[in-house]
């Protein structure tokens, strides 16, 4: 069994390498180098990672924990955003609207997973639905545009640098630190670890819970705002955000059995993602090749980087391995009554 | 449907039947008094040939939450079997039209990736949740490979199933629908092939000391999942006439609901095949409801899932109150 990303090698480090890889077969590709292409993925990219960020919170805070529901908040974030902003005449006021939907569609989610105990993906799926719902019916005969000065901003970039950018960034930054050097962020990942563990050290489970559902309800409903001011509000628009929040979060090295948050990883995972379509749209491939190819490399992505013990329940992974070890010596093992 | 529940009463230890059972056979509740709103509503729908348009729609749902069912009982969870479907329907309207041994081929390859997947997600430890999200992408661009936008031809032969009408006037769909659900009752629940699914699911360790093989186990379950998903696929294409990948993504997470609402587990270890098909009629039927109410379609989704949480909610209560 071969221990990759386990101690030595921080495990961002594999989304970083094939996001440069990807880089630099785009200039091998298109002959140039040059800041562009950087400037086009780092405008794109930081939508997917704001999502990305909520996302690996809530998949951190212990196995099954996944919030299916980003799609759909991000659409009505940018809707009620533009909306409200259109009305108000003021894009903080929007912004703010897009928070207080995604507020209200996670604490659904919540209320549905501590009191009605549902399992989260069925909980963040029913949330999803109505979340679409709302969507639906602002959008029948929808009119509004963003504010010129957000959008500018979205689209500014010193120097080849988004300031956008910069701005998730930082705020990337400050996730990791809470996540490292705060109380809460240490009692998250223990909690993440192992639940019972953490909740007889005296975590509280109802406020963990709470908080990493808020935060990606928030942080989709945000992106959402904000990816619609960029562009145009749709309904449609979060649809890509799902599956692929969820594999950038693991291709950048989170554990889908929670209690290890890669903050980095998610960056590493976004820019190999949008590099990725920007160089088979440059290549010319058509939407299906390009779809066959992604999930290839994600696929072929999993085979390296995988061999972490993940999502073997009761199962310590010396057990595994031993398992492994045993199934290669004899594969043809068949009867069982 | 009704009588195979009642056997699985007489026939098994009572020592935590109820709590395998109870989920499903709550769900078929809620099914039968939809069912009774929508006749009382409508009651045109109590014929042949009105049973068997609302539920020829559910059949290719109920089966692929066979196959979900089958995937959750090994503990895995697929995030691809939308997109799957969808591409099995391109094959069958383009491929196994016209050139039959080629199209059989080409599903008979989509079995066998899907066995493939499970060998990774065995030995590399890659959470089943990500590989088949991958998978997914893959599914997504073969069927656009195949049928760019929507359109091809359901075999002849799948025409003829489409307007069968069997004898004593029962409705063909449920004809299709209880038969696949009593062979994957029986496979799952009466094989020893099913005995290393559901211990792969709740208890791999035991699986490995009494002699199995995890990979082995593993790819026949995923390959079991494909055999059931091209099987929803051939029933979609005779539904929908026609071949389209995106024609059914929200199956992904719809199917995920008919396990959960037919008693399943996100653990693993439990395979109950005849409260998942309560589960997927339940889901299929609400959308004939909602039609019946004529709700605006907006708001068809946000009712789905205030009846989703409804139903688990009371099944909580229930639960508590038997406890």
């Amino acid at each position: 069994m071969i221990k990759l990303g386990n101690h030595a090698i921080p495990p961002w480090t594999w989304s970083f390498l094939s996001a440069v890889i990807v880089l630099v077969l785009t200039y091998m590709v298109s002959g140039r180098g040059g800041m562009q292409t950087i400037t086009l993925a780092f405008t794109v990219a930081p939508y997917l990672v704001l999502v990305g960020l909520g996302q690996m919170l809530v998949m951190s805070a212990g196995p099954g924990n996944i919030d299916v529901s980003v799609a759909k908040v991000f659409s009505l974030g940018g809707l009620v955003a533009i909306a409200v902003g259109d009305v108000t005449g003021s894009w903080v006021l929007g912004l703010g609207a897009a928070v207080g939907a995604g507020l209200a569609m996670a604490s659904i989610s919540i209320i549905a997973i501590l009191y009605v105990r549902i399992p989260p993906i069925v909980a963040t799926l029913a949330t999803s639905l109505i979340a679409s719902a709302i969507s639906l019916t602002l959008a029948k005969g929808f009119q509004g545009s963003a504010d010129p000065l957000l959008k500018g901003f979205l689209s500014w970039a010193p120097f080849g640098i988004p300031a956008f950018a910069i701005v998730v960034l930082i705020f990337t930054i400050l996730v990791s630190m809470t996540l490292k050097w705060t109380t809460w962020g240490s009692q998250m990942l223990a909690f993440g670890q192992a639940r019972r563990a953490a909740e007889y050290a005296g975590v509280s489970a109802k406020k963990t819970m709470v908080i990493v559902y808020l935060t990606c309800g928030v942080l989709a409903a945000l992106a959402g705002a904000l990816r619609a001011s960029f562009s145009a509000p749709n309904v449609e628009l979060g649809n890509d955000y799902l599956l692929d929040s969820i594999a950038v979060v693991v291709i950048g090295g989170t554990l889908m059995t929670g209690g290890r948050a890669v903050p980095a990883g998610v960056w590493g995972g976004a820019l190999f993602f949008i590099l990725l379509d920007g160089l088979l749209n440059l290549i010319g491939w058509s939407f299906a090749g390009q779809n066959v190819l992604k999930g290839f490399l994600v696929l072929a992505v999993l085979f390296l980087a995988g061999g972490a013990p993940i999502l073997r329940r009761r199962v310590p992974s010396s057990v595994t391995d031993a398992a492994n070890g045993e199934e290669n010596a004899e594969p043809e093992i068949k009867t069982l009554t | 449907m009704s009588t195979a529940i009642l056997e699985k009463f007489r026939f098994n230890l009572p020592r935590g039947l109820a709590r395998r059972v109870l989920p499903g056979f709550l769900t078929l509740i809620a099914m039968v008094m939809i069912l009774l709103i929508c006749g009382a509503m409508q009651p045109r729908i109590w014929s042949q040939n009105g049973l068997t348009l609302i539920m020829s729609p559910i059949v290719a749902l109920a089966i692929a939450s066979m196959a979900q069912m089958v995937m959750m009982s090994i503990g895995d969870i697929d995030l691809g079997i939308g997109f799957f479907v969808g591409m099995i329907t391109t094959i069958v309207a383009t491929l196994l039209r016209e050139t039959p041994i080629l199209g059989v081929l080409a599903l008979a390859g989509s079995v066998l990736a899907y066995a493939l997947l499970g060998a990774l997600v065995q030995l590399r430890s890659v959470p089943s949740l990500i590989a088949t999200l991958g998978a997914s992408f893959v599914w997504l661009g073969m069927g656009l490979f195949v049928l760019p936008v929507p359109g091809g031809s359901a075999p002849d032969w799948l025409f003829a199933y489409a307007f069968w009408q069997p004898p004593l006037s029962i409705p063909a769909p449920l004809v299709t629908m209880v038969v696949a659900t009593a062979l994957t009752w029986f496979v799952t629940r009466r094989t020893a092939l099913g005995v290393r699914f559901r211990s792969l699911g709740s208890n791999p360790v035991a699986l490995m000391r009494s002699g199995g093989s995890l990979v082995v186990t593993r790819m026949l379950a995923y390959g079991t999942v494909g055999l059931l998903g091209v099987l929803a696929g051939i029933t979609l294409t005779a539904e929908i006439g026609g071949g389209d990948v995106n024609a059914v993504p929200g199956y992904t997470l719809t199917t995920v609901a008919a396990v959960i609402l037919g008693g399943g587990m996100f653990t693993g270890g439990r395979a109950v095949a005849w409260g998942t098909l309560a589960g997927a009629v339940t889901l299929g039927l609400l959308t004939v409801l909602l039609t019946l109410l004529s709700l605006s379609s907006n708001l068809q989704p946000a009712v789905q899932g205030f009846i989703v949480i409804g139903v688990l909610a009371g099944r909580l209560v229930v639960e508590r109150m038997t406890r």
